[in-house]
């Protein structure tokens, strides 16, 4: 589903305002063949609360699957 | 005791339910959406996957859109506060709990009722109809009445508030869990659930599903997002979960829809009609008895009926049969609007609501206690 470049190994991040999207986004991204968390720096997103799903994989594949499922990201780190 | 009051609460928790609920204190106790430690997490996913395992049951858009409340009563003000305006118009049924009737009465000016008739589906729905203004906002009904047990035709008043462009609310506390309710099939925007009954669940966790936005929330706080903000979020579900959420009973929910899917939804159905069929034909049989709705039938009715006899208070009949160890609801159900349309606002009702789990034993020896009367 996600090209296998060298970049695919690093992690990357999408800040989401609640757990339930967060979880929601972690499974759609797992189901979608991609190795994902979910985690909680709230100092690093600096967006008050939120949770983040962490990835490794091709960003901007991840990103278009969660904006197609409306799952809102608020910062992509 | 033989407990004929499900309509209430469902009398008997399956051990799984009770089970799972146990496992909940025992090994989830950390605060979903609150941290980002491994435990708060693992409680997250699992809330997560009772959000799920109700969204598939009721056909819903998915698990984000399923928000957990204090019960059935909580959901439903969300709905009616949340999204109405004093001057909306709003069509409600004749059969209304006071869980839509009261908050209603307090948000808007206008409201109509609508005719359910017992035996006729199109006349209901005709009645529906003949009262929609150009200010109708929204329909809100109950899914099965909590003291006649009749079926609202949901579909066919989803479909006309799809034609029309009016939002369609269901309170389902009565059907949820026990009747056919699809969320998509029926066009239904806002479905509140009271899981604790249908879904032999405990009690204290209501549940909303909203496919359609919530402009306004009538309770606010802290709910794990936004915290550097003085404004509430409107965004389903956390929006609406302000507080912690009862984290045992959201596990007691999921696993009473497990059981319910593993005996099948329509078997429970089915059994528990034909045993109010079987407490329907014993009580027209006797001449003191007073009944208020035609022989329940599948589809149109949920194992739910209420009688009266004659001469008699429907507490004095409650009380003699709690004395002969039989549980039963007289009074007024929480129903201004059905026992003024039954025309039992002075006396009351019995109330009936049998479980698929009642014994044949059990059966004869409620007949055997009624024939007293």
């Amino acid at each position: 589903m996600f090209s296998k470049g060298v970049d695919d190994k690093l992690e990357h991040k999408f800040v989401i305002g609640s757990i339930t999207y967060a979880i929601r986004g972690r499974d759609i991204l797992r189901n979608n063949g991609f190795k994902a968390r979910v985690e909680r720096k709230t100092s690093e997103y600096k967006s008050g609360c939120g949770y983040a799903v962490v990835f490794e994989g091709d960003l901007e594949t991840a990103e278009r699957i969660l904006k197609n499922a409306n799952i809102k990201i608020t910062k992509t780190i | 005791m033989i407990y004929l009051d499900n309509a209430a609460t469902s009398g008997i928790k399956p051990q799984t339910v009770i089970n799972a609920v146990e496992r909940s204190m025992k090994l989830l106790s950390a605060n979903p959406g609150r941290g980002g430690h491994k435990p708060s997490v693992t409680v997250a996913t699992e809330v997560y996957k009772v959000r799920e395992k109700i969204s598939n049951f009721f056909n819903a858009s998915g698990p984000q859109n399923v928000a957990f409340c204090a019960n059935c009563t909580h959901a439903i003000n969300f709905v009616i506060k949340g999204v109405l305006n004093e001057n909306d118009h709003v069509i409600i049924s004749d059969l209304e709990h006071n869980a839509v009737l009261r908050p209603l009465n307090k948000t808007v000016k206008d409201y109509s009722k609508a005719t359910v008739f017992f035996d006729d589906n199109k006349k209901t729905l005709e009645s529906f109809r003949s009262l929609v203004k150009d200010n109708t906002k929204m329909i809100i009904c109950t899914a099965a009445s909590n003291v006649t047990g009749r079926v609202l035709p949901l579909k066919a008043i989803g479909e006309m508030c799809k034609e029309k462009g009016i939002l369609f609310a269901v309170d389902a506390a009565q059907g949820g869990g026990v009747i056919p309710i699809d969320i998509k099939e029926m066009n239904i925007d806002y479905l509140c659930l009271a899981p604790h009954k249908g879904f032999f669940a405990p009690m204290g966790t209501g549940v909303l599903i909203a496919e359609k936005p919530i402009n306004n929330t009538i309770i606010e706080g802290g709910n794990g997002m936004n915290s550097l903000s003085v404004n509430q979020n409107t965004d389903l579900p956390e929006g609406f979960e302000s507080g912690t959420v009862s984290v045992p009973n959201i596990m007691g929910i999921g696993a009473g829809i497990d059981y319910v899917n593993k005996i099948g939804r329509e078997k429970i159905y089915v059994k528990e009609m034909r045993i109010i069929n079987e407490f329907y034909d014993h009580l027209s049989k006797n001449d003191k008895v007073i009944l208020y709705t035609p022989r329940p039938k599948i589809g149109e009715f949920a194992p739910v009926l209420s009688f009266n006899v004659s001469g008699k208070s429907s507490e004095e009949v409650a009380d003699f049969l709690d004395k002969n160890g039989i549980a039963v609801r007289g009074g007024f159900h929480c129903s201004l609007c059905a026992h003024e349309k039954l025309g039992t606002a002075d006396v009351g009702a019995v109330r009936l609501s049998p479980s698929f789990s009642l014994t044949q034993n059990e059966l004869l020896r409620s007949l055997a206690v009624f024939k007293k009367f």
